[in-house]
């Protein structure tokens, strides 16, 4: 060390990181609470409990939002706030934004759990959210970032890290994601429309999702694993190298995948032929971090048996390699064909979040919590009966639902020499995988034990523990003293973090341009209809309200140009069906039938039947039921305003339409409820939800097979 | 270079992969730098260009799209469906007077248990679909001949699906058989008459 060099004293703010690791351990209690009970919900309706807030279609989002964005999240936050300071030897730039940071979260995750529970949702999956909490989201995402690159700006370590590297990807590409996403125009405080409708709807929505799982699941843990893992195995990284390529190729090629949710869709197809290949190129650069992980363990493997924090990073990364392989190859379009809608997927992405997320999440924290305490570990064997029940339930989890999901495929798809299907029933294939489903159950139950037990051993660690007074380090200020004069262009770039972030901007816009523009630019892309009308005004009403019960997450609306399909559902999707569509509901699981073509299929009266008590009209159905349609009264002072705001978006109501929209509305309730008069029922249910629903159900996938107006 | 972490520990690195060390270091974190593996960088480069060659024949070169694979297929299912259809829907009476007896009711009503059931009701009560015991008839007119037209293909404008996709030809009859066995029973509490009057 020069003697010229300043030295500057500092020290870091770990009371924040303490913060977001006890979010994180309430936030996962709660999230794989939730898990658990939609899992038996999905077993037995019974668990729906009848009321409207407690079931599935309410909690599924609620489920999926606390999993990755409160569990996940704020894993993530202390993680990177206690490397972060640490690689760059400063302190973070803003106490007081770390703290709005901190209580901004958590106030999006209350927001959450205060509003999709009453079915306020904008019907995307894992963006969920309305319009108000996603500004929030993107405000606090912002200081989320100010705070972390003005502790780049001051740092005094001249290179960043491979996990930083990590970080500003997440970082950036998280803000484009969420923001792109969730451009929608609003109707009330509690209600907006998507900005894009139909395909390129779905498009958006599963550039996002998948991206989702990458640039919030992946990312962030990837950099957290090359921080952790080195620390506590005390190991030098396997490769440097490998470092370089696996991360470029990894934020280049990620973001092209998202398509793979949408094959056989209507998405133009050199769009879902992109999303295939970029899925498949994408094996090897995510290998390329489970490589460099388990390579880092080399010679003190040992140690993994022993150190709680390295066995549960380990075997992390062995769940991460399986499910990044297993992804690949369920965007190969053969594969896709047979596992798409089925249990395979839950399995395959539970396999990430608790395989992968969960697990290293654990190892961090048992490597933190004495960290931050100074103390040791409560206790090892603890830990170790935790490792082995969440690795068990795990398992069970992943095996049920593999053979779920391939046995109800085979299934759908069984025909006999007549060309008739073997199992025409949906019902029957629902019946069949019932028991997987309490396997299922079984195996999340033993995962939230598990995880239980460990907030018992963290908070007897902590407790046993003691918060010291801040430790004050000392480090030569950021001088050109540090400066490599032989240094690579990579190592170049290590030393200029902002020209880094730029460059990952760039590097992800590339797929995401190519891939979206062309969907929102031109006019063929969709080709249009004349016979395809808007929804009357009823229907749109009815149309919230499949969107406010979250029937899209058990029910897919496209139908697959397959024969098993068109034979089961009728005829084949088409890109232009869905212009009117805001959001999409194209759905990406069938726990029940696809509904694109329920319209006319079944009398009113049979959804009249079913919407009341679907184990009456199907016997076995695992559908809850919706009593409330029956009592709640349709909401007609919203329709002026959301036919406005459809018109705004472009959907052809003209002024003298949305005038006489509640008149019109009331009418075809009349209509409706005059037929199921015949059967005996009451005329005061005009008024009721469930008129508004059936008027929905009637129309779908109905204007196609009418002849081409003129 | 100092190879110890912050609690003083020293790093622990192989004999043989000390050369590979590089002059790195992030809070006690150090970097090797060893080559990439051959079997990765061989994957990796495999990958991309079997992406590449799979890109240009389907997308570039006229490789057969997602919709012509299936019009393929479906075209032949189609044509054995037609068979099936020419084979079987047209009504032969010898068929239904061999289950036309006590035998061939209780069995069809197992049928109709199992499937007409949720729309029709017990005994043929009518709910969704139409009181079947009383003598009033919407599509089908009250002869066998009817009745069987009407299960084996249905009726969409009534949201009655056609059972020939479910049943076999011989459970059709079966439940022609029962359903004939209802007509003019008048169960109390049954659905108010839809259709026609046919008196017999």
């Amino acid at each position: 060390m020069s003697s010229v060099q300043k030295t500057e004293t500092f020290s870091y703010d770990d009371q924040i990181v303490r913060w977001f690791v006890i979010a994180t351990v309430i936030w996962g209690a709660v999230a794989m609470l939730l898990g658990v009970t939609i899992a038996f919900q999905l077993a037995n309706p019974a668990f729906n409990f009848g009321l409207p807030w407690t079931t599935f279609g309410r909690l599924r989002p609620l489920h999926t939002n606390a999993a990755i964005f409160a569990f996940c999240g704020n894993a993530i936050f202390a993680g990177i706030y206690y490397s972060h300071q640490r690689l760059l030897k400063a302190r973070l730039y803003n106490d007081f934004l770390s703290r709005i940071h901190f209580w901004g979260w958590q106030l999006i995750i209350v927001s959450a759990a205060l509003t999709l529970p009453f079915g306020i949702t904008t019907g995307k999956e894992y963006a969920e959210l309305e319009w108000p909490i996603d500004i929030l989201i993107t405000l606090i995402w912002v200081v989320f970032a100010v705070n972390f690159f003005g502790t780049l700006i001051r740092r005094r370590e001249r290179h960043i890290y491979v996990a930083i590297w990590f970080y500003i990807a997440t970082i950036i590409t998280v803000a484009v994601l969420h923001i792109v996403n969730s451009m929608e125009l609003p109707v009330s405080f509690f209600k907006s429309y998507s900005m894009y409708a139909g395909v390129q709807d779905a498009l958006v929505q599963w550039w996002y999702g998948h991206n989702a799982v990458a640039f919030f699941l992946t990312t962030p843990f990837l950099g957290l694993m090359y921080y952790f893992i080195p620390k506590a195995a005390n190991r030098p990284v396997y490769s440097y190298r490998l470092s370089i390529i696996h991360f470029w190729s990894l934020v280049f090629i990620y973001i092209w995948a998202g398509p793979h949710h949408l094959l056989y869709t209507t998405l133009p197809e050199w769009a879902q032929t992109l999303g295939m290949v970029f899925s498949i190129s994408l094996w090897m650069p995510s290998w390329g971090g489970m490589i460099n992980g388990l390579m880092t363990l080399r010679g003190v493997w040992h140690k993994v048996r022993t150190d709680p924090g390295l066995k549960f990073m380990a075997t992390s990364l062995t769940f991460y390699g399986m499910s990044t392989f297993e992804g690949p190859l369920l965007s190969i379009k053969s594969v896709n064909a047979i596992a798409h809608f089925t249990d395979w997927i839950p399995g395959h992405v539970h396999s990430g979040t608790i395989g992968w997320n969960y697990m290293l999440i654990a190892g961090i924290l048992f490597y933190l919590v004495p960290k931050l305490w100074n103390t040791e570990l409560y206790s090892k064997k603890l830990a170790s009966f935790q490792f082995w029940l969440a690795t068990i339930g795990l398992v069970l989890y992943i095996v049920s639902m593999w053979i779920a999901g391939v046995t109800q495929s085979l299934m759908w798809s069984a025909m006999d020499s007549a060309g008739r299907l073997t199992y025409p029933n949906f019902i029957e294939t629902v019946i069949k995988i019932v028991p997987m489903y309490w396997v299922r159950a079984t195996g999340g139950t033993l995962v939230l034990i598990s995880f239980i037990i460990m907030i018992y051993n963290l908070y007897k660690t902590a407790k046993q523990g003691s918060v010291n007074k801040e430790q004050i380090f000392e480090a030569p200020a950021l001088d050109e003293t540090s400066i490599e004069t032989n240094a690579t262009a990579h190592r170049k770039l290590e030393g200029w973090p902002m020209i880094f972030a730029v460059l990952s901007l760039i590097a992800i816009l590339v797929g995401s341009a190519i891939e979206i523009v062309p969907s929102l630019l031109s006019d063929r892309y969709v080709v249009k209809m004349s016979k395809i009308k808007p929804y009357s005004p009823l229907e749109l009403l009815g149309r919230d309200l499949y969107i406010r019960e979250g029937c899209y997450l058990c029910h897919s609306q496209t139908v697959r140009p397959m024969a098993h399909e068109v034979i089961r559902y009728g005829k084949a999707s088409e890109a232009a069906e869905f212009v009117y569509d805001r959001p999409f509901q194209w759905g990406s699981k069938r726990t029940g039938p696809d509904l694109a073509r329920i319209g006319g299929k079944y009398p009113d009266m049979w959804h009249y039947r079913h919407f009341y008590n679907p184990k009456e009209v199907t016997a076995g159905s695992i559908m809850p039921r919706y009593t409330w349609l029956f009592d709640n009264k349709i909401d007609y002072n919203s329709l002026q305003g959301k036919m406005q705001v459809m018109q705004t978006l472009g959907v052809p109501y003209s002024d003298a339409e949305i005038l006489a929209g509640v008149t019109n509305a009331q009418a075809q309730a009349q209509a409706i409820t005059t037929v199921l008069a015949e059967a005996g029922v009451p005329m005061k249910i005009v008024d009721k939800e469930v008129v508004a629903l059936i008027a929905y159900m009637q129309r779908l996938g109905t204007d196609i097979l009418k002849e081409e107006a003129q | 270079m100092n190879h110890t972490n912050n609690e003083g520990e020293k790093l622990h690195v192989e004999e043989n992969e000390k050369h590979l060390l590089l002059d790195h270091a992030y809070d006690g974190i150090h970097e090797l730098n060893n080559p990439l593996p051959s079997w990765w960088s061989f994957l990796f480069y495999t990958g991309i260009i079997f992406s590449i060659a799979y890109f240009i024949f389907y997308q570039i070169m006229g490789g057969p799209t997602l919709r012509e694979e299936f019009n393929k297929d479906y075209s032949k299912i189609l044509v054995v469906q037609e068979e099936f259809k020419k084979a079987n829907s047209a009504y032969k009476d010898e068929r239904y007077v061999a289950v036309a007896n006590p035998e061939g009711i209780e069995k069809g009503e197992e049928v109709y248990e199992n499937n007409c059931l949720p729309c029709h009701q017990e005994k043929g009560m009518g709910d969704i679909g139409p009181n079947l015991t009383d003598k009033h008839w919407i599509v089908a007119k009250s002869t066998p001949e009817t009745i069987y037209n009407v299960i084996f293909n249905g009726s969409e404008a009534n949201g009655m699906p056609p059972w020939s996709e479910v049943l076999t030809t011989e459970e059709i009859y079966l439940a022609v058989a029962y359903v004939s066995s209802l007509k003019n029973t008048f169960q109390k509490g049954g659905k108010l008459p839809q259709g026609e009057v046919i008196e017999e």
